[in-house]
């Protein structure tokens, strides 16, 4: 198992990943506030910032395919989480399915959350295909992410994928001898299954410890690949960062 | 619906909830080296790890349906309160960045709720489930499985009333829908913490700490029971206070969404209609289930000890 398909456009080179990973790190969280926060109602802005983020996508050299498959997921979980919303805001009803009655508020709202949700995927869309995990964690450290929470995601992206491994062996363990049965049976093969995982994730998580104390770890992982910063990536982020702020603060102006 | 995306939550709440967050992470940071000081790194690692791996594992419902492990409570019981935050802050940091899952401006929203919320009460419930039933194997699972019920519980009340508090859905329907909902993922998150905790202390009970220090108890239980506190009267304001609390809802809301000003219309306005009784007989419903529940485990718990 691995996340290699997450990162495997990391490595083609563009304006968008010159710019340092910290540097993409803000200008991602900057570009989805500023869609988080747009009342609603402010179409005009909206589209403006999901042109802004097609924009990127086509600089990073992004493949529209790719971009839609990842949006696809979250973007259904959306859509299920928003789509109460047509029914549970109370106003002028518009049509009556037995029970339920869909409200002409409640569209609008269901509308205004689907649009601003769907824009601020972009921008992470954006990050996960141009920042491989190493350069995530390089950035994050960057910003000054608590030192704890910066070198466990560093050792768990490492320790993941042995873990998941395990897991998988113990799942075919298991099938192979017929486990499992029914619903309760099954649950506690489960349960089982997560405590050993558990278990051996910790003896793992030693052992690697201890091999990386013997070769000098001193709290911290290097980074082979640093790009630095430049003036002209800090002038295209800056210059990104403005707009995309611009534009929010445009949307709130009377 | 635990992870909240972009585009759901207002500005007063994303700033809010961002900056308690911010705060409450960064005491976790500085406590947790305290507790795991030179093991940190690996300890942390491994867990972080393991919340992953166990999530992809589909834990059968009977019902046809099926849930996953969201882990707040394993890991508050596995490490503490404040490197449990810790390790579910990393936890939703890559699900937003890598999988789009829960947004990145509500990245505040999800802590508040999951990491730190989550964690924390789950860490003062099993604490003091702990004082109550004993030490003994069967009381330690007991009190896990309690313990994750109501940081779940909780969780989505959180949740419920960061939605209302945005002026996205008025206060019934989001703690009934969003409530309600968790009160079903509780149970089987109770159900699998309990079964994941007796495995764990059946094969390696060196994994579980026996007592915690008392200095790291004190803290979580004066934050937790701060959020606990929230949590409640913002519930009792919504249920006998509604008008106040509308009044109030209304002043933050229009200074911030203009679309969505106006009370709520008839169906919510008084507590003779069906809504409103059914969110009091449901609220009373929820408080009598965790007190039987809890009366059992006691009872459970007291006889094999």
């Amino acid at each position: 198992m691995s996340f290699h398909h997450l990162d495997q456009f990391a490595h083609v080179g563009s304006a968008v990943t010159r710019v340092p990973p910290a540097g993409r790190l803000v200008g991602t969280v900057v570009l989805a506030l500023a869609v988080a926060t747009l009342p609603p109602g402010a179409w005009s802005q909206l589209g403006f910032l999901a042109l802004l983020s097609l924009a990127l996508l086509a600089i990073a050299r992004i493949p529209p395919a790719v971009v839609l498959a990842r949006l696809a997921w979250p973007l259904g979980f959306v859509l299920l989480a928003s789509a109460a919303l047509l029914v549970v805001i109370p106003g002028d009803p518009v049509v009556r399915l037995g029970p339920l009655t869909l409200t002409a508020q409640g569209a609008d709202r269901f509308a205004a959350v689907m649009g601003r949700a769907m824009v601020a995927l972009l921008p992470a869309v954006l990050l996960v295909s141009t920042t491989g995990f190493p350069e995530l964690l390089q950035g994050l450290r960057d910003l000054r992410v608590p030192i704890a929470v910066a070198t466990a995601l560093g050792l768990a992206y490492r320790l993941l994928y042995l873990t998941v491994d395990e897991l998988e062996r113990l799942q075919r363990a298991a099938r192979s001898r017929n486990a499992g049965g029914g619903a309760a049976r099954r649950r506690h093969l489960v349960a089982a299954m997560a405590g050993a995982t558990l278990g051996r994730a910790f003896v793992r998580a030693e052992r690697t410890h201890a091999a990386m104390l013997a070769r000098g770890f001193r709290g911290t992982l290097p980074l082979l690949h640093v790009t630095p910063w430049t003036a002209g990536a800090a002038l295209n982020l800056v210059g990104v960062c403005g707009l995309a702020l611009a534009v929010a603060a445009s949307a709130r102006l009377p | 619906m635990a992870h909240i995306p972009d585009g759901f939550l207002s500005v007063p709440v994303l700033a809010g909830t961002a900056t308690a967050s911010v705060a409450a992470l960064a005491t976790a940071a500085r406590r947790s080296r305290a507790t795991l000081g030179e093991r940190e790194g690996p300890v942390l690692g491994a867990v972080t790890a393991f919340v992953f791996a166990a999530q992809m594992l589909n834990f059968p419902l009977g019902i046809g349906a099926s849930a996953h492990l969201l882990g707040g409570a394993l890991v508050a019981v596995l490490l503490g309160p404040w490197a449990g935050m810790l390790v579910l802050f990393a936890v939703l940091l890559v699900q937003a960045l890598l999988f789009q899952d829960g947004g990145i401006a509500a990245l505040g929203a999800n802590t508040l709720n999951l990491a730190v919320l989550g964690v924390g009460s789950a860490y003062v419930v099993y604490r003091m489930c702990r004082l109550a039933f004993g030490d003994a194997p069967r009381a330690t699972v007991a009190a896990a499985a309690v313990a994750a019920w109501v940081s779940t519980v909780l969780v989505g009340l959180a949740v419920a009333s960061e939605l209302a508090l945005s002026g996205l859905v008025p206060w019934r329907p989001a703690l009934v829908l969003v409530g309600g909902g968790h009160v079903l993922i509780a149970t089987a998150e109770a159900v699998l913490t309990g079964l994941i905790v007796g495995f764990v202390l059946r094969t390696r009970p060196e994994l579980l700490p026996t007592r915690t220090s008392r200095a790291t108890a004190v803290p979580a239980f004066a934050m937790a029971g701060a959020a606990l506190v929230v949590v409640v009267l913002a519930i009792a304001l919504a249920s006998s206070q509604a008008d106040v609390l509308e009044a109030l809802l209304e002043r933050l809301r229009s200074a911030d969404a203009p679309a969505f000003a106006g009370p709520p219309a008839a169906p919510f306005a008084d507590y003779v209609s069906p809504v409103g009784g059914a969110w009091v007989a449901g609220a009373v419903g929820l408080l009598a289930a965790f007190v039987v529940a809890w009366g059992m485990v006691l009872a459970v718990a007291r006889r094999r000890s």
